[in-house]
């Protein structure tokens, strides 16, 4: 059915309840989310401890710096929309996706709430009314922060029909998701409770519970109870969802939004209009009443309430049935959470669905006779009830005092049998991966993914990594563990939480996509079986090595592949030994590249520079496998007697030996003390003896001829020949050339090129060195059957921090190292495409525990007694702002340090731009330095802008006369900033 | 014997910790090398236990738990579509709380209906017939138990070589672990059909070949046997027995005996299995052992047959598995065919939507 909606990701708080497993538990052991009103929001008599609710323990906590929202605007902002903001992230995880992929997308918010009772509190003293306190108490701005702050580009709305506001969200949201407008929708509700006013209200109207609890169709039902709540849910289109295998705890199958029209008093609920918004449900749905299981009934425990409500549904249920329909109402644990009424009764339908069980109904025991349940075809839930296997459908109500009236029937999600799993032996694994944007925020998280982890039984933890890949990534601090099986990984999480490294405050961070370096070794480190570990472990290697040796038989007349995996020693001949190191290379990297590695620059070193070449894209792989064969076949026919001998000096100092080294010359500078020489081998003999003499390392290097020496002058014409008949093309990829030894400017890799790097010196120091400082790799990889070229990197002078990789190091490697490489490129900042990584069983969602927030930041303000006093003091009320809290700076400043980029001295122009920026942001002083980032550390804003520059203009008065757009270029971060600021001061002192 | 046909969706098996060798064993109770190789035929067993300490490193229910994982991944469902849980075991983790509710703790199931059968090695197939009961009642799939963990049992401080023979077999017998099946009422692609099932008591007048024993604070024996085999009476009774549990499961299925591509024989330990082979005299069917690399695992030993079996057999072809528990005396056996597929209910297929 075409008009389905899946139900993919959850997440919500309720008293007492936190998360949704926490909220399940409370349904099921049929707990009481009651208490006193906390202490905070007591506002004198009428409004204190004696006022009884479902209140929120800490709806002031808030991780303002996740979301880069400045103290002073998070202290200004409604206690909902953080709420709001921190669960729909969480959802959105459970959905399957990390949030920050969703950035740009048409995703829809639809946020339900009554009210903002902050607004009321905060916006009638007009004296300290704020540009942060405006958007900050603005309903609207619910959705637009959850929009704003995600990136999402869909519509964005609040839906204010007082308690049905969050059932008609999802209607919305449903609507909206059917109509092709949003792929992805979130529908939420919120509500808070901070002023007597509405509980005054209620008693007037003579529905408030004398004794504090809603009791839905229970003989002593005698008034609501207002309590705080906030749910998200992620609908998507059903057949998207189960395309991109999401879980899917229940189906949306239709809903209605109706009104009461004129009826009764405007606040006074219509049995018509029930009985025909539920009807009008179950017509879109293409369900009878008969089918319908059980209702998650609006039930608010009033008297009138209970029994129009059940009036309307005995309409519509009493008919043939075999089994009546179940009711109940979540009111009677939570009380009337108002705008996240209707939110909460459908996560509780949802989740119902999802476990194949209904929570009893609180207080039904003492079923009001008077609604005459029995013959309207219903029965109250007075213990959980099972729902068979198979198919079952439900329904949820929502009905607003005003008279919008909200129905929404749901389904069980489809059966969908996952891929069974096929078990060759041992844990297949892969990579665990968790994101947090500060040191404190992984260790925290990782420690929470350990204690779940350690929960689950022991087995393959290929599924949790794989989901871990899709959800926990994207942020700047980050840790990932290449593990096997649950066991692993959990001690493994718990190891890296105990990271001293991460108490410090220090952590592998990553700022942006690494620029990543590819080094294709040269002949010299083939050897028998090389790869034939990963080959036999991955099988996306084995397809790439598949590939490029079907394009090699026809130049070659065999596999290579073969000889290769054989362990034939023939692998050494030059015959087979280029085309060999040529199939390795050219399959490791189309095996990263299928992974989402691509090099950003490559270099190869002699043999090593046509494998970088075809990846760079200047010869297709047929031409490659042309060229590479024939240039092995030619040296391969010039007779032997030649060699090679490595030499722990410097080509300087070997010039004056060399004179007397007939025919014996210099065939690469691979280091300011290690070069390769080249020539005949009695030649070479003699110089390793003297070399000896004299205490200098020398080496023979195991190769057939001398390679990049005279001698390899008959074997040029016909290696040209062939190379002449190919196609080259310019390269798509920087390319640091060791035959000219520098990076590549226009000149081609052509015929010539090749032709002459076989006979020159490879220059692969100087090419080396050019490529680190024209490009400066973050990230250096090395392709090759085993590490060679990261050793002559290791010895080459590196900027600190740059990881030498290498995806297959030695003939007995797996798919755990390729495995290895991946998860240290990630924490370098790249984003894997993970998937090839696991068999396609593997691929699928576990749950994972949400994002743990950081508590440690505690945003209330009380409200605010008339106050006279002029706007620049009004600070936040000093005991709202930001108590203990962890130290987001002190990593950047050690990441930062050790780059080198901000270590700009203090200057008084420097201190004044920061006092400035800590009083406009109301930051901690600490987390404002030189490298600071106004958009993405601070989250600044426009408003922001303007405060900033007024009081740069006071602090320094001779930056007076600055405009705002030339200061918008230069706000990247607090330190450019200051640097343009103090130019422009010595400039104006100048003139 | 099977009205109701029902099915093994998937199967599942754990065992603890690296696979103690002889050496290993020999060396921690003081018993030979080459009198295990030679009399035992064991090579290696698992313990959820420390050898050198005697510290339990899992208990039954961390090894029902992973078993039970790999039964439902290998199955393709979730946990949340079991309607039961059956454990068998003669080693629970403790009297009560069952252990099967533990495991149902542990894979975040609820409100289902669980069972613990007090069994040996007939205690997988007695799990089974339950399941097919409750299957025949109306559940569509659940979960099948098995597994025992020698700890409470085996004294890692103890020479074993001061001990009574029948109280020092057990020493080099027993291994630890645990096996899983998800059982359903259709056939899902890939399922086992059970299409014979013998499960009946026959120790009227017979003395226990194996007793378990168990202690209270109270009344305790000082030097009491908690374990003892009479391991000749196994010998004489179990290879004759065997054999009668094959043939009548053949005569109860109609199957001829080469109908029949696998044979699961009673897994007592490497050489007493080979002697029972060898007696029942069908070698044209396939041996599906594990007791030489697992130890006699008790409970857990024909569901880690099956686990090994699965695999290997391909669409049509037929297998038995015969045990027999030697405590009060028990017969069991299986009889099973590899469903052809059915062309409904495949994997992953979800387009339609579920109609009510």
């Amino acid at each position: 059915m075409t008009g389905a909606v899946a139900v993919v990701g959850l997440d919500c708080a309720f008293a007492t309840a936190t998360g949704v497993d926490a909220y399940w538990d409370l349904l099921m052991r049929g707990g009481d989310a009651i208490g006193p009103l906390p202490r905070r929001r007591w506002q004198g008599p009428g409004f204190d401890g004696r006022v009884q609710g479902g209140f929120l323990a800490d709806p002031d906590v808030f991780d303002h710096a996740f979301f880069s929202v400045p103290p002073r605007e998070a202290a200004a902002m409604d206690p909902q929309q953080r709420l709001l903001l921190q669960s729909a992230w969480r959802a959105l995880e459970d959905s399957g996706r990390a949030p920050g992929t969703l950035a740009g997308s048409d995703t829809g918010v639809f946020v339900g709430t009554m009210s903002s009772e902050w607004a009321q509190l905060h916006m009638g003293n007009y004296a300290r009314v704020s540009p942060q306190l405006g958007s900050g108490s603005a309903t609207g701005m619910a959705a637009n922060r959850i929009s704003y702050h995600l990136d999402l580009k869909g519509p964005s709305l609040a839906v204010d029909t007082a308690c049905s506001s969050s059932l008609v969200a999802v209607h919305l949201a449903v609507a909206s998701l059917l109509s092709g407008e949003c792929d992805t929708v979130l529908a939420a509700g919120a509500n808070l409770v901070l002023t007597p006013a509405l509980g005054l209200v209620y008693r007037q109207m003579g529905l408030a519970a004398p004794d504090g609890r809603c009791k839905p169709f229970s003989a002593d039902a005698d008034g609501i109870v207002r309590s705080d709540g906030v749910g998200v849910v992620v609908l998507r289109r059903l057949a998207d969802a189960l395309a991109d295998k999401q879980r899917v705890y229940a189906v949306i199958k239709g809903t209605a939004v109706n009104q009461d029209g004129r009826s009764n008093g405007v606040t006074a609920p219509s049995r018509w209009s029930q009985r025909e918004v539920i009807a009008a449900a179950y017509r879109r749905a293409g369900v009878t009443p008969d089918q319908v299981r059980f209702i998650e009934a609006h039930g608010t425990g009033t008297v009138l309430g209970d029994i129009i409500e059940c009036a309307a549904l005995g309409e519509v249920h009493a008919v043939p049935r075999e089994q009546p329909c179940a009711i109940g109402s979540v009111k009677g644990n939570l009380g009337h959470t108002e705008g996240a009424a209707g939110i909460a009764g459908l996560i509780k339908v949802a989740l119902a669905l999802h476990h194949r069980i209904v929570p009893a109904s609180r207080f039904a025991t003492r079923e009001n006779p008077r609604l005459k349940l029995a013959e309207r075809g219903l029965r109250l839930l007075k213990s959980p009830l099972r729902l068979e296997a198979g198919p079952s459908v439900a329904a949820v109500s929502s009905f607003g005092m005003g008279g919008t009236n909200a129905h929404a029937v749901l389904a069980s999600a489809p059966r969908v049998r996952r891929a069974p799993v096929r078990r060759g032996g041992a844990a297949s694994g892969g990579v665990f991966t968790v994101s947090a944007d500060t040191p404190g925020g992984l260790r925290r998280n990782l420690l929470t993914h350990a204690d779940a982890v350690a929960r689950r039984p022991r087995g393959d933890a290929a599924a949790l990594c794989w989901s871990s890949n899709r959800v926990k990534t994207g942020l700047t601090y980050r840790a990932a563990f290449t593990v096997r099986d649950t066991g692993e990984l959990a001690a493994a999480l718990r190891t890296a939480a105990a990271d001293e490294r991460l108490a410090e405050g220090v952590a592998d961070r990553a700022w942006r996509p690494p620029v990543i370096g590819f080094l294709f070794t040269g002949q010299g480190v083939q050897e028998p079986g090389m790869s034939a570990g990963l080959y036999g472990t991955s099988p996306l290697y084995r397809s790439h090595l598949d590939a490029v040796d079907a394009a090699l038989s026809g130049e070659l007349g065999i596999s290579i592949k073969e000889l290769i995996l054989s362990g034939s020693t023939d692998v050494h001949r030059t015959l087979w030994a280029q085309p060999a190191l040529f199939a390795v290379q050219y399959a490791l990297a189309g095996t990263l590249g299928e992974l989402g590695v691509a090099p950003d620059v490559v270099i190869g070193h002699s043999l090593g520079e046509i494998a970088a070449a075809t990846v760079a894209g200047a010869l297709s792989l047929t031409d490659a496998a042309r060229l590479v064969a024939a240039r092995g076949r030619c040296m391969d026919e010039l007779p032997a007697g030649g060699g090679m001998l490595a030499v722990g000096a410097a080509a300087s100092e070997l010039a004056a030996l060399l004179t007397d080294a007939p025919g014996v010359v210099v065939a690469a500078v691979n280091g300011p003390a290690d070069t390769v020489v080249s020539g005949p081998r009695d030649a070479l003999d003699a110089l390793a003896r003297r070399l000896a003499g004299q205490g200098v390392r020398a080496r023979h290097l195991h190769v057939s001829h001398a390679f990049h020496s005279p001698l390899m002058a008959p074997a040029l014409d016909r290696f040209t020949d062939a190379a002449a008949r190919l196609t080259y093309r310019a390269p798509e990829v920087p390319v640091a050339s060791t035959r000219y030894g520098r990076l590549l400017a226009d000149e081609p890799m052509d015929a010539a090129y090749f032709r002459d790097q076989a006979v020159e010196p490879v220059l692969f120091a100087d090419a080396f060195a050019a490529m680190i400082a024209d490009l400066a790799p973050t990230a250096l990889v090395e392709i090759g059957p085993r590490p060679q070229l990261l050793t002559l990197a290791a010895r080459a002078e590196l900027p600190d921090g740059v990881p030498l990789i290498h995806p297959a190091p030695g003939t007995a490697a797996t798919v755990r190292d390729l495995a290895e490489a991946l998860a240290v490129l990630y924490r370098s900042g790249l984003e894997p495409r993970w998937d090839g990584l696991y068999p396609p069983e593997q691929r699928r969602h576990e749950r994972l525990v949400p994002y743990q927030f950081s508590t440690d930041s505690r945003f209330w303000r009380s409200p605010a007694q008339p106050s006279t006093a002029p706007h620049e003091q009004d600070a936040p009320p000093a005991a709202d702002a930001t108590a203990a809290r962890e130290d987001p700076a002190s990593g950047t400043q050690a990441a930062e340090g050790s780059a080198g980029s901000g270590d700009t001295a203090r200057s008084p122009v420097l201190d004044a731009v920061i006092e400035a920026v800590v009083e406009v942001g109301k930051y901690p002083p600490e987390q404002v330095t030189a490298v600071t980032r106004f958009y993405e550390d601070l989250g600044f804003d426009s408003v922001m802008i303007m405060q900033l520059k007024d009081r740069i203009e006071n602090r320094l008065p001779q930056a007076d006369g600055i405009t705002v757009p030339q200061l918008l270029p230069e706000l990247r971060s607090v330190g450019t900033l200051a640097a343009f600021l103090g130019e422009w001061i010595s400039v104006g002192a100048a003139t | 014997m099977t009205a109701t046909p029902f099915y093994i969706a998937g199967t599942g098996a754990a065992l603890p910790g690296q696979p103690v060798d002889n050496a290993a064993l020999g060396k921690a109770f003081g018993i030979s090398e080459e009198w295990i190789d030679l009399f035992v035929g064991t090579r290696t067993r698992h313990f959820a236990w420390d050898l050198a300490t005697g510290e339990p490193t899992h208990t039954l229910s961390d090894l029902a738990a992973e078993a039970a994982a790999h039964a439902l991944a290998a199955a393709g469902l979730d946990a949340q579509d079991l309607d039961f849980a059956i454990l068998t075991t003669a080693t629970p983790d403790q009297l009560l709380p069952s252990t099967v509710n533990d495991v149902a703790d542990r894979l975040g199931i609820d409100h289902l209906a669980t069972y613990q059968l007090q069994a040996g090695c007939v205690g997988a197939v007695q799990a089974l017939d339950v399941s097919r009961s409750l299957l025949a009642a109306g559940h569509r799939a659940g979960l099948v138990l098995a597994g025992d963990v020698t700890a409470r049992f085996m004294d890692a401080r103890r020479n074993a070589v001061s001990l009574p023979t029948e109280e020092l077999v057990n020493y080099v017998l027993f291994g630890d672990g645990a096996g899983a099946a998800v059982v359903t009422d259709e056939a899902l692609d890939d399922a086992v059909r059970v299409c014979g099932l013998i499960h009946r008591f026959v120790g009227l007048g017979r003395a226990p070949g194996q007793i378990v024993d168990w202690n209270g604070p109270v009344r305790r024996a000082p030097h009491r046997q908690m374990l003892r085999e009479d391991y000749k009476a196994i010998e004489d009774h179990v290879p004759a027995m065997a054999a009668e549990i094959l043939w009548e499961l053949l005569d109860t299925t109609g199957w001829s005996r080469e109908d029949v591509q696998f044979l699961l024989p009673p897994q007592l330990s490497g050489r007493m299995t080979a002697r029972i082979t060898a007696h029942l005299g069908v070698p044209e069917m396939r041996e599906v052992s594990c007791v030489a690399d697992t130890g006699n695992t008790g409970n857990a030993l024909p569901l880690l047959q099956l686990d090994r079996l699965v695999p290997h057999l391909a669409h049509g072809e037929r297998a038995v598995t015969i045990t027999v528990e030697s405590s009060k005396w028990i017969k069991g056996g299986l009889a099973l065919e590899k469903a052809v597929p059915s062309g409904l209910a495949a994997a992953g297929d979800a387009e339609g939507e579920p109609s009510p």
